[in-house]
Formats: C-alpha cells, sequence, structure tokens
C-alpha cells in the first residue's frame, strides 16, 4: 500500500459543468439527427406520416437541440465571469504558456518519461479553443442555413452574411457537414486524452466533471491561476 | 419625338379601350408584387410617365433569356415590347442591323441620357481586353460601360450577366464576369435565373419604368419580391420531404408518384426563385414538377456544383463527407488506441525505474 498526500483543487463551477454535459448531449442529438437529415431514411414498413422519424420531426429535433446548445453558452460565460478555474483559454500572450507546451508535447511524444503537473495543461487549453472555432463555424453556418427561410427576417439580417462569405448555400451545408466530422473527431480525442489522464495519473480527471475538483499529488504549476498569483 | 408618349396615349394612339388598360395595369401591379392598393398609382403612372426608353444589349451568352422573355404571358412580350416600353435598341430583337443601328445607340445614349433603362443580358468578357466578345466593332465590355454609365439604372438579366455564367466556368478562358463592378454608379438590379422566369423579367423592367426606382432588393442585389424564397421553402412537393417520402432513382416508383427529388441532388434548399409559386409558361409547370431536380439555376456558382443529381454526402470536392469522416474518425480511434498502449508501456517503465531507484 502506497501512501501519498494529495490536495483538492476546486476548478469547475457548477455552471461549466452542466455547460459540458448539455455541450456532450446536443453534439450527440445533433450529430446523430445531422447524418439523418443528409441521407434520410425511408420507411417502407408503414405509411410514412405515420412513422414518427418523418424529416420533418427529424429536423426538429436538429433545430431544438441546436438552441439549446446555442443557450447553454450563456452558462459557459455565466461560469467564466464568477469563477477563474473555469477560464480556459490558451495562454498564448504568457512566455511559460511555451514551455509547458513543449514539456507536455514531448511526454504525448514519448520523449519524456512524465510531464509537469497541471491543472490545464496547454495542449489541453489549446483544443478547447480549437473545438470553441469549430463549435462557432457550426452555429454561424447552421444559423445561416437555417434562416434563410426568410431572408429578411431578424435572423437572417444576423446570419445571412455567412452565406454571402462562403459563396452560397451549397458551401455553408459543406462546410457544415465537414466541419460536425471534425468535432466528432475532437470528441475522440478529448475522451481518449481525458480517461488516459485519470488511468495513468489518477488526476481525477473523469470526476472534476462532475464534482469540478481535481485531486493532485503535486503541486501544479498553474495552481497560481485559482487565485490570481500567477501572473 | 419631342413628347414622349405615355402607355395610356400608346392605348389612345391604338385604339384600345380603357378597360383594357386598366386591366393591364391591375395585371402589373399583382405582377411586381404589390399590394392591390398600389393600382391607382400604377393607372396614375401609366398614364402620365412617358414610356421608358429601353437598350437592351448581349454579351457572352446564349440568347436564352429572350427565348424567356418572349413567352412572357402576363404581360404578354409583344404588348410590353410594342406599348409599355420604347424599346430603342436590342442585339436580337431589333429589324434595323449594321452602321445605322450603331448610330442610333449612339444617339440614344446621347438624347436619354441619364433616363434610360440598360437591360442586359450575357456575362463581359475581360481578358485580352474584351476581345472574345466583340459586338459592332467594338468590345462588348466597352459598349457596356459606355452605356451603362449614362443609364438610369441596371437590369442584369439572367446567370450570365449576375456572375458570369457558364462562360466563367473553370478554367474561364475568357475571364467572363458579371457586369456589377462595369456600372459604375448606376444602380444594378439582379436578375438571376438560366433564363430567369419570363414574368419575372417583365415585371421587374415594369417596375423600374412605372415608378422610376429600384425595386426592393436583398444583400444580392436580387428584387425582394421574386428571390425572397428558397424553392424548396415553396415547392409543392415540400410535403414528401417533410414526411420522407423520396424518390431513389429516376425510374423508380417513388420518382413515379412524384416524391421528393432531395435525394437525387435537388437543389431547391439552396435556389432562391419563384418556380414554386409563379411557375413557368403562365403557372404550367416548373422543373421539379416535370420530376426533374432542381439545378439552381439563379446562384451564382451553380455550374461549379456538378454533379446536380448528387446532394451530400456523396457531393462534394472530396468525394463521399460521411465516408471520409467516418474513415478518419476509425483512424483517430486507431492512433488513440496505440498511443494508449504505448502510455501504459512507458508508465510500466518509468515505474519500474523508480522502483529501482528506492
Amino acid at each position: 500500500m502506497k501512501q501519498v498526500v494529495r490536495r483538492e483543487y476546486y476548478l469547475f463551477s457548477p455552471w461549466l459543468r452542466i455547460f459540458h454535459w448539455i455541450m456532450v448531449v446536443s453534439i450527440c442529438v445533433l450529430f446523430a439527427t445531422g447524418l439523418m437529415i443528409t441521407s434520410p431514411w425511408i420507411i417502407y414498413s408503414a405509411e410514412p406520416t405515420f412513422s414518427g422519424m418523418t424529416v420533418d420531426n427529424i429536423r426538429n429535433i436538429h433545430f431544438l437541440a441546436a438552441y439549446l446548445f446555442s443557450a447553454a453558452f450563456i452558462l459557459k460565460i455565466y461560469g467564466f465571469i464568477i469563477n477563474p478555474g473555469d477560464r480556459l483559454f490558451p495562454h498564448v500572450w504568457k512566455g511559460y504558456f511555451y514551455s509547458n507546451t513543449v514539456d507536455v508535447a514531448l511526454h504525448y511524444m514519448f520523449l519524456r518519461s512524465e510531464h509537469a503537473s497541471y491543472l490545464r495543461n496547454p495542449l489541453a487549453r489549446c483544443s478547447y479553443a480549437f473545438l470553441y472555432v469549430l463549435v462557432f463555424i457550426e452555429i454561424l453556418t447552421g444559423f445561416g442555413i437555417y434562416y434563410m427561410t426568410d431572408p429578411f427576417g431578424i435572423g437572417g439580417t444576423l446570419f445571412g452574411w455567412v452565406i454571402t462569405v462562403l459563396g452560397g448555400e451549397m458551401m455553408a451545408h459543406l462546410v457544415h457537414h465537414y466541419v460536425a466530422w471534425a468535432i466528432i473527431l475532437f470528441a475522440i480525442g478529448h475522451l481518449y486524452m481525458v480517461i488516459r489522464a485519470e488511468f495513468m495519473e489518477g488526476e481525477s480527471e473523469v470526476s472534476s466533471m462532475f464534482s469540478g475538483s481535481k485531486i493532485l499529488a503535486h503541486e501544479p504549476r498553474d495552481a497560481g491561476h485559482l487565485d490570481g498569483t500567477l501572473k | 419625338m419631342d413628347k414622349r408618349e405615355s402607355m395610356w396615349d400608346v392605348y389612345l394612339r391604338k385604339g384600345m379601350s380603357r378597360r383594357s388598360f386598366v386591366k393591364s395595369c391591375v395585371a402589373l401591379t399583382s405582377l411586381m408584387g404589390l399590394s392591390t392598393d398600389h393600382v391607382s398609382k400604377v393607372v396614375e403612372a401609366a398614364e402620365k410617365k412617358p414610356l421608358p426608353v429601353v437598350v437592351w444589349i448581349h454579351g457572352h451568352e446564349c440568347t436564352g433569356c429572350d427565348e424567356s422573355f418572349i413567352r412572357s404571358g402576363a404581360p404578354l412580350a409583344s404588348d410590353l415590347v410594342l406599348s409599355q416600353i420604347a424599346l430603342e435598341y436590342d442585339h436580337l430583337l431589333s429589324a434595323a442591323s449594321g452602321e445605322p443601328f450603331e448610330a442610333h445607340l449612339e444617339e440614344t445614349i446621347k438624347k436619354y441620357k441619364g433616363q434610360y433603362i440598360l437591360c442586359v443580358e450575357g456575362a463581359v468578357c475581360t481578358k485580352d481586353n474584351g476581345v472574345y466578345c466583340m459586338s459592332g466593332g467594338k468590345p462588348f465590355i466597352e459598349t457596356l460601360q459606355h452605356a451603362a454609365h449614362n443609364a438610369a439604372a441596371v437590369i442584369a438579366y439572367g446567370t450570365c450577366a449576375v456572375s458570369g455564367g457558364i462562360q466563367a466556368a473553370k478554367p474561364n478562358p475568357t475571364g467572363s464576369a458579371g457586369i456589377a463592378h462595369f456600372a459604375g454608379k448606376t444602380p444594378v438590379i439582379n436578375v438571376p435565373g438560366c433564363p430567369p422566369i419570363p414574368e419575372v423579367m417583365t415585371g421587374v423592367v415594369m417596375h423600374v419604368a412605372l415608378f422610376g426606382t429600384v425595386p426592393p432588393l436583398d444583400n444580392e442585389g436580387r428584387p425582394k419580391q421574386f428571390y425572397g424564397n428558397r424553392i424548396h421553402d415553396t415547392c409543392y412537393r415540400r410535403p414528401f420531404f417533410d414526411a420522407g417520402m423520396f424518390a431513389e432513382r429516376f425510374d423508380d416508383a417513388g420518382a413515379k408518384a412524384g416524391w421528393c427529388l432531395y435525394k437525387l441532388g435537388c437543389r431547391g434548399p439552396e435556389t432562391y426563385n419563384s418556380c414554386g409559386n409563379l411557375r413557368w409558361f403562365q403557372g404550367m409547370s416548373y422543373p421539379i414538377q416535370s420530376g426533374a431536380p432542381c439545378i439552381g439555376c439563379s446562384n451564382a456558382h451553380f455550374w461549379e456544383e456538378d454533379p446536380m443529381t448528387t446532394r451530400m454526402p456523396e457531393y462534394g470536392p472530396l468525394g463521399n463527407v460521411d465516408k471520409i469522416g467516418a474513415a478518419m474518425a476509425v483512424g483517430t480511434a486507431a492512433g488513440v488506441a496505440v498511443h494508449g498502449a504505448m502510455s501504459v508501456i512507458q508508465k510500466q517503465k518509468r515505474e519500474a525505474e523508480e522502483h529501482e531507484k528506492e
């Protein structure tokens, strides 16, 4: 039996955690319904109108999930404001960010046996920034396509420019679909990294998204983020 | 020709009744997408406004837009040309030709400077000083710029004039482009379509003629009343889409039964036009009604979006997007599994070393 002293660091506010799980559910729903809208199923067994899984219903589920997802960003923003632990930007404007990135990258490439302890390691921060870029492309192209049923309404005015920028709705559909797949690729990598961290380091990476706290054996390099002492 | 005739003057001169004049005005009002409240304004304008002078020129194109135009049913193209506009110059419809005809164009531009409507069909060829499209011994680009800069408004008829059309398809050897950039400060009304719907063509020119203003335009410069709806949202086959009833092949039972053509590449969900509500040739039919999926002919670059009988996932420059995505997902999962295995080995090695130290 090994005795290890671990300290608990409260990191994620409930707002971020709720947002995260809404994001998980809605991305699953959006991806599944999105594929079904792209190539709709044909129901031969029954009168299609009574099947329940009509394209109409699937589209409505897709739109509902999209609105829910977009609205959930309110939680994320609120958490960002009230809790320093929710702020997960890559700190590219700080010098130590780069040395830490090299540290983690070398470990992930098996060139270093381990990396220093972080509350949020710099590569993870980069990947979240990347995810948010993908998600915002999805939101912009999605609402662009969606609201163009009424190009001169409020939604059409807010998002219609996306279609113009992309040079047509066919391209908007294409971008929307490719980026959806990119998000799935991110999700696979993300799932792997958190489970890996949990198994390898025992750093309660998975449970932190439920409890909000990380329980670390080493003093993390970025612990100062939480109380603002790390500049 | 000092006093220019109004539409009513023409009707009087031709001995046509007041009743038929008012009927024409009512038809025009509804065609222009205006409410019936505007009938009196239309009648007033038709009585007082002198017939608008129209110059109609053709660039790089197939003149299919004219083929469409002469099939306009309300108003009849013949009525429009003979008694509702003063068509001074038209490459295709004019009887005159040669030197005097070109001189007449100059005369018209000079005489009605800033007053006439310029209708343009066809793309403008920009490469090598525009030598690939000559008319009357001059490159079309010169004729266009000269005529457009002195016009009251420019109407770009057809997808060629709006965004270059088929001749602008890659690699675009003649440098064909839409005309909007060559009109100077003159307002341009885009009326895309390959060709546009006849009644849309006549409706737009009559709006400019009667009100002397550009109709309300969307952000792509198209008249809102004709290009404000997606074909998908006005399509009579939309209920089949919503119910999930699709034709999968051109010869299957679904195609025969008139089900939705979405899976056969229909571009209705991306295309803005009046095919769904106005339809073609006095409401007789439109492509989807006759069993052909929409090719999105009023969209810029529709000619590049081939094959037109596929949509995503098959459609796209890289092939089937869902297959690519699934392959990449499998690849990522495999990569992750290998990385995981190597991480375990690394960890065991590290722990063994730590153990030795102890």
